[in-house]
């Protein structure tokens, strides 16, 4: 437990059939640098990418619009995106105070994490 | 990862920010003391005291930002016309900046605030400002009652703000800012994400997000703008209110007009102005480095010069037209006007004048003279012991004055004036003026000088610096001036500077400090007397002529030379700092203009201009005042620059006390001090 806090609040996980990106804990402009190339190195592997925003304490604007780009560009190249169920609700109710209105409309669920 | 040392740096930078702000509160309340109705003034100080709450709150300076919100929603109240401008509001406000002062700097080797103080200020404030302590004060606009005065009628505003590049990075929250608009009304809030780019692009540290909003308020729109005042700067910000039917908008036209006859302006900060922030250790490190450029290129050209070698010739002079573009730039960065010092003169005085039951105003002059800032930085103190002592001393009660037939308002005047490569700060006032007999007696009576002396003005005035001089009796009651004197001329030398005093009894006094631009680098001719080379500032060099052994024996022995029917005493170098080399056949005098008139230095050899950049000798060599510095030359040997005008001072005094006792040796001549 004592780790987690030295744990690094973004990881990709990749396996034989999609990229799983996970975020973790409070994800601000601290660690968007390493979100950016996460995100492109999923998105560059053609597989569909999916997103646990489950452990997530926080996203501010930095990583926002990194996951609104990601999602962008993954739905012009036809690359599966999906944020995964659960979302915190704090997150969501947080999304809507701060006007990512749009965005957070899209945290439907697609399939549940296992 | 995130890291202690970012948050220090955004700490760091607040306190920064907020030193400024201080200073620019306090001008603008005692500015306020004299014109009470002033709503530019008033406004000003509302979005100063906005600002530290804001960024305090930001940084995490919760005390602060919580002890500022009281004041804050005070001069709320006196911006709405609710609350008077008394004196007694003004002294609490500048109190409690003394102890919003102490508590930025907690934590960075300040003082601690005062609890007890803080709390009483807090009560007084609170009490004035008629707000109950868990109020939450001013924030919820449409829960105040509508006035007349710029606004208070609740209706929609339509607030475009996409932030800067760099707001993110400058550790700034924007939803932060969305929540603190929410505490002026209703808010709706819609994200624009029409600029994100393309991931490949995507800078992940700059905002690219929009926010289009809609605030239901009684604020009008400068309390909107007030919201983003912190990051306006390079932000894209419209506040526009939605249509009104005609006869609304006329009414608030006129509205408007009648309360803001001059028509003001949204927020003071200057348009467009690009700047950046530097710590001042880096700028000190830059200077540093073009020093040592310049000394590596001295070395260079001199290599250059023995070489036959055009090529070589060519880049070295290219070389030495950058180094010289270089140091001037590096110099000029470090120019600071002089205006920020000048203001911090402002609380003192009033709270001077307040104690000591005087009316006091206090004027200035080229507050946008630049200097280096190491002289600036060094400037304070002298500055406040001259204020201080006029205040104290030169001026009387407004009884005393008024009986004199003076105007009852006593006036202290600053100025700055550039003079040449010098600048010329002055402090006047119009009070009795020094007492020169006074003067002359007490120093009589400490031994100074002699009972039958004849002094001459100027020599009268010096007295008073002399270390001690008012601090043993009361003096300062007869004779005007005295207290921290010695500060000021120790301050002053050590900044190569000279004081200058011109008193009129009963007009008032007024003191000159002149101080060199700048301290890291001069202009200089290098001179050598045996092995050694020497450098004297150009500055105060007039000519330079041979002197023959046969002059010197004409002479008789006298050091003096007759330079067109003018004579001019000298000093030998050589003699002076006992170089055993035999001198050539004909050496030079350096004529120097000096205080106590002109001089002449005997040299070997004048070796030619050299740009010098100054190195200080050390604590060890505090004590050596004829050398006010060393500096590296071409060839890596060290060359001690000399301050003519102590080496005249000290040749004058070994000269006079020579006369009294035995006939002046060079030994004598080579101690510095004690009179």
């Amino acid at each position: 437990v004592a780790l987690k806090e030295f744990a690094v609040p973004v990881t990709l996980e990749r396996s034989e059939e999609l990229s799983l990106i996970r975020l973790d804990g409070a994800v601000d402009i601290t660690c968007a640098a390493e979100l950016k190339s996460l995100l492109i190195e999923a998105l560059a592997s053609g597989k569909p990418v999916e997103a646990s925003l489950e452990s997530v304490t926080d996203l501010d604007v930095t990583a926002t619009q990194l996951l609104w780009a990601a999602r962008r560009e993954a739905e012009t190249s036809g690359v599966g995106f999906a944020l995964l169920d659960p979302i915190p609700e704090p997150l969501t109710s947080a999304l809507l105070h701060a006007g990512f209105e749009d965005f957070a409309a899209t945290l439907v669920p697609a399939r549940r994490a296992r | 990862v995130p890291t202690v040392s970012n948050a220090d740096q955004f700490k760091q930078s607040f306190r920064e920010e907020a030193r400024e702000i201080l200073v620019d509160l306090e001008s603008a309340l005692l500015e306020l003391n004299e014109n009470r109705a002033d709503q530019e003034l008033i406004g000003r100080i509302f979005r100063g005291l906005h600002t530290i709450k804001g960024s305090g709150a930001m940084f995490g300076f919760d005390d602060l930002a919580a002890f500022t919100h009281n004041l804050e929603t005070a001069f709320d109240e006196v911006r709405n016309g609710r609350l008077q401008v008394t004196p007694e509001l003004i002294d609490l406000t500048l109190s409690a900046l003394d102890q919003i002062r102490a508590m930025v700097e907690e934590g960075a080797g300040g003082p601690s605030a005062d609890a007890a103080s803080c709390t009483q200020i807090l009560a007084k404030v609170r009490q004035i400002a008629g707000v109950s302590p868990g109020q939450p004060a001013k924030n919820t606009a449409t829960a105040q009652p509508p006035v007349a005065a710029g606004g208070g009628q609740v209706r929609d505003w339509h607030i475009r703000f996409a932030p800067g590049p760099d707001m993110l990075r400058d550790g700034t929250n924007p939803l932060l800012l969305l929540d603190e608009l929410r505490q002026l009304g209703g808010l709706s809030v819609r994200a624009s994400m029409a600029a994100v780019p393309p991931l490949g692009e995507l800078d992940p540290e700059r905002c690219y997000v929009a926010w289009d909003m809609v605030l239901t308020t009684a604020a009008d729109a400068d309390a909107i703008r007030d919201v983003f005042i912190f990051v306006e700067d390079g932000c894209e910000l419209t506040i526009e209110p939605t249509p009104l039917c005609e006869a609304e908008v006329t009414a608030r036209a006129l509205d408007e007009q009648r309360a803001q006859p001059g028509g003001r302006r949204s927020y003071d900060k200057p348009d467009n102005v690009s700047s950046l922030r530097v710590p001042a250790a880096k700028l000190d490190q830059f200077v540093d480095l073009v020093g040592e450029l310049v000394t590596v290129q001295a070395r260079l050209s001199e290599i250059a010069a023995r070489r036959d070698d055009p090529e070589f010739a060519e880049v070295s002079e290219e070389i030495e037209r950058l180094t010289s573009a270089l140091r001037e730039n590096s110099m000029n960065i470090r120019m600071l006007p002089i205006r920020a010092t000048f203001e911090k003169f402002r609380r003192l005085v009033h709270d001077l004048a307040r104690d000591l039951g005087k009316d006091v105003e206090l004027t200035m002059e080229g507050a946008d003279t630049e200097l280096d800032k190491t002289v600036i930085d060094q400037l304070g103190d002298p500055l406040m012991h001259l204020i201080r002592n006029s205040m104290d001393h030169g001026i009387s009660s407004p009884e005393v004055r008024a009986a004199h037939g003076k105007r009852s308002t006593a006036t202290i005047h600053l100025s700055a004036r550039h003079s040449g490569a010098s600048v010329l700060i002055g402090v006047s006032d119009d009070g009795n003026g020094i007492d020169s007999e006074a003067v002359r007696s007490r120093a009589i009576e400490k031994g100074l000088v002699a009972a039958d002396a004849q002094l001459t003005e100027a020599e009268t005035f010096a007295l008073i610096f002399q270390p001690g001089f008012s601090t043993a009796k009361q003096v300062t009651d007869v004779s005007g001036r005295g207290v921290g004197m010695d500060v000021v001329r120790q301050r002053v030398d050590s900044l190569r500077g000279t004081i200058d005093i011109v008193s009129k009894p009963g007009l008032g006094t007024s003191v000159t400090l002149r101080l060199p631009l700048t301290l890291a680098i001069i202009d200089g001719l290098l001179v050598s007397v045996g092995d050694a080379c020497f450098v004297l500032p150009l500055a105060n060099t007039l000519e330079c002529i041979e002197l023959t052994r046969e002059d010197t024996q004409r002479a008789n022995g006298k050091h003096v030379a007759n330079v067109r029917d003018e004579l001019i005493p000298y000093i030998r170098l050589r003699e002076h700092f006992n170089i055993r080399t035999e001198p050539p056949a004909i050496e030079q005098i350096m004529v120097v203009e000096t205080e106590e008139g002109r001089f002449g230095f005997v040299v070997d050899q004048v070796l030619g201009n050299c740009q010098t950049v100054i190195k200080n000798l050390g604590r060890f060599y505090r004590h050596v005042q004829v050398v006010s510095g060393a500096t590296i030359l071409g060839n890596g040997t060290v060359a001690l620059i000399l301050d003519p005008q102590r080496l005249a001072q000290d040749a004058l005094r070994a000269a006079v006390q020579g006369a009294r006792e035995r006939p002046a040796s060079a030994h004598k001549v080579l101690r510095p001090g004690v009179p």
